[in-house]
């Protein structure tokens, strides 16, 4: 499969507002994380790749399979077949056992009532639930609810997981084991995951590429590196001396500090047309040491919020 | 999970791929179906409720066969009979009872003691309906468990078509197979020939528990996704059948307003749509004076078509993602 998503000037409008605006956007398989803040677009954009909404005008495919404008989204449901979604709601069944909630996923997604049930106790080991699969499911805990529902995505083994915040509400170990396992289903067994969150430490642990959704726009793309490397502005450099009066300078010369600490390190963006070797006379002249300079990445929050202020 | 990487690359090794034939949307509909009955069936509150209409269907199993028992034995004896000793002996005319059975109660296999049997039922079926409204939809709507069933590939009208399945099975639990059940029971204990002259009265109870099915499982599904929870559910369902019966009531018999009033009473309108299917005449069902089979089918018809638009609306999808 050369592409898992490909869309050509896709909008999608309710009523008067557009929700999305002439995306253009070509996902190869592989991790993707689904960046935006509140009203960008994500949700809707996961709606048309799971096949629940149709476009308002545009073309597009995912899995190969057209997007048909205007047409009954919900009746897409080919597109469903081939991916797991993981909701961030608990959209769980009181009263049911884990067991029995992920083989009824299983035969919902059209699995054999047989296989399914088989391959619900294979998923609930797999994903270390098997001293809780006969539990009610009002018995589990945040956690074990979180891969739970990442069981219920993952029994019919498809090729592109879904993943809707999957680390809401998760404590920082559950959180790290959560996102290894997102990691090793992508790296190890082939799965294409696409996880949409506001967490962007999420996406820098587990996606090798992003998104980033903003006004129904896509306002970047690319590999998480190539993205965050696109600067070519930012040093890290570290000092020996009285900062101060180096400091000083910098500012006079158009430098921006981004942050220093009490052992000599600080972060900068330098203008444009600035020459590294200033930095070096820069500290000549005021009697500091320059220990390290090595040119810095912005993290990808710091991209995030350089990209939807762009525009 | 463990954070041993031994223990990881064991755990690994345990992820197999799936590699089989996935089937249509449809197979999930009998999924959705078979889980929502086990929803129902381990509640002890809905055996209980089950129990009682079992009774229902024991007095009238056992008012045919007496009623027919009563004829063979006693048929041209005039006279009393004492039945018991002492202070609570009874002294009865049998071919009173006889007419109590047969004519009043109409436990004579007849097209009325089937109608009459499925009205009876109604007291029963109207709360085990209610319990299942709350149970089978509201739950999936209070406890967030739509997106669970419409993130996966069917549609809205599959999964409310699994859950008009289930609430079919309890509705013709309770009302079609006892029905059936007695004119089985009548045949072997009054002649085979019962069987094939009144064999228009099994198609007139099949189409009497289609009827119920389809209609009540539509207008419950609405109900349910309306109230979502279980007392005001519990409220509103009760209130209508009931509350519908008594303004029906005051108004056709006590103001002797027309009887298209009675209308109102939904289980009455489902009684009337049950007896022209069981071809019961207008003039002799009880309570009179009734109004005509087509306004039922026209309030029922309508009240269902509403309420799959309701649905429609209201069942959607795009609430998978919030």
């Amino acid at each position: 499969m050369e592409s898992l998503v490909e869309l050509r000037n896709l909008t999608r409008q309710f009523g008067t507002f557009e929700a999305l605006r002439g995306i253009d956007l070509k996902l190869p398989p592989g991790r993707i994380g689904l960046l935006g803040p509140n009203g960008a677009g994500k949700s809707t954009l996961l709606k048309i790749l799971m096949g629940l909404l149709a476009p308002s005008s545009g073309e597009g495919t995912v899995f190969g399979i057209p997007l048909v404008p205007g047409a009954d989204g919900e009746g897409n449901w080919q597109l469903r077949r081939l991916m797991g979604f993981m909701p961030e709601a608990d959209a769980l069944i009181p009263g049911m056992r884990g067991v029995d909630y992920v083989s009824l996923a299983g035969e919902l997604y059209g699995m054999p009532r047989r296989d399914a049930q088989r391959r619900a106790h294979e998923v609930l080991s797999y994903l270390e639930l098997e001293d809780a699969r006969y539990r009610r499911l009002e018995e589990y805990s945040t956690g074990m609810k979180q891969r739970l529902k990442l069981a219920q995505a993952l029994v019919h083994d498809p090729p592109a997981l879904l993943l809707d915040e999957p680390t809401s509400g998760l404590d920082p170990a559950g959180r790290d084991a959560m996102l290894r396992l997102l990691l090793e289903l992508g790296t190890d067994h082939g799965k294409s995951v696409i996880i949409s969150t506001h967490l962007l430490a999420d996406v820098e642990a587990v996606c090798e590429r992003v998104v980033i959704l903003y006004g129904g726009q896509v306002r970047g793309f690319g590999t998480v590196r190539e993205l965050c490397a696109s600067r070519q502005d930012r040093y890290r450099l570290q000092i020996q001396g009285d900062p101060s009066a180096f400091r000083e300078e910098l500012r006079l010369e158009g430098v921006e500090i981004l942050s220093e600490n009490d052992r000599g390190e600080m972060r900068v963006v330098v203008p444009a047309k600035w020459i590294t070797r200033a930095f070096f006379a820069l500290a000549e002249n005021h009697g500091v040491v320059i220990r390290s300079l090595i040119r810095d990445d912005e993290t990808l929050e710091e991209l995030f919020f350089r990209t939807i202020e762009k525009k | 999970m463990s954070t041993d990487p031994l223990k990881q690359r064991i755990t690994m090794l345990r992820y197999r791929p799936w590699r089989g034939e996935l089937r249509g949307p449809w197979s999930g509909v009998l999924a959705i179906a078979r889980v929502s009955l086990g929803q129902m069936f381990r509640r002890k509150l809905f055996w209980g409720l089950f129990g009682f209409s079992a009774l229902i269907f024991l007095f009238y199993f056992f008012g045919q066969y007496l009623g027919v028992f009563m004829q063979s034995q006693l048929t041209g004896e005039t006279g009393t009979v004492r039945l018991g000793s002492g202070v609570g002996a009874v002294t009865v005319r049998p071919e009173n009872m006889i007419q109590a059975l047969t004519k009043t109660l109409k436990m004579n296999g007849s097209a009325d003691t089937f109608a009459n049997f499925i009205w009876f039922e109604g007291y029963i079926l109207i709360i085990v309906l209610t319990l299942a409204g709350s149970v089978l939809v509201g739950n999936d709507f209070s406890h967030g468990s739509l997106p669970f069933y419409l993130s996966k590939p069917i549609s809205r009208w599959h999964y409310m078509l699994g859950k008009c399945l289930a609430i079919g099975v309890f509705v013709n639990l309770m009302t079609t197979v006892p029905a059936l059940l007695l004119f089985l029971q009548y045949g072997m204990v009054d002649e085979w020939s019962y069987y094939w002259d009144s064999f228009h009265l099994v198609v007139g109870i099949l189409g009497y528990g289609l009827i119920l099915t389809v209609s009540l499982s539509i207008i419950l599904l609405a109900f349910a996704t309306w109230l979502r929870k279980t007392v005001p559910m519990i409220m509103v369902w009760v209130s209508v059948f009931v509350l519908g019966r008594i303004v029906a009531k005051l108004i056709v018999d006590g103001l002797k307003f027309s009887p298209s009033w009675r209308l109102f009473d939904l289980w009455n309108d489902l009684y009337l749509m049950g007896a022209s299917c069981l071809g019961i005449p207008l003039e002799t069902m009880r309570p009179g004076p009734q109004p005509p089979f087509w306004q039922a089918w026209l309030v029922i018809g309508g009240l269902c078509a509403f309420c799959l638009l309701y649905l429609r609306r209201r069942i959607q999808a795009v609430e998978v993602v919030s």
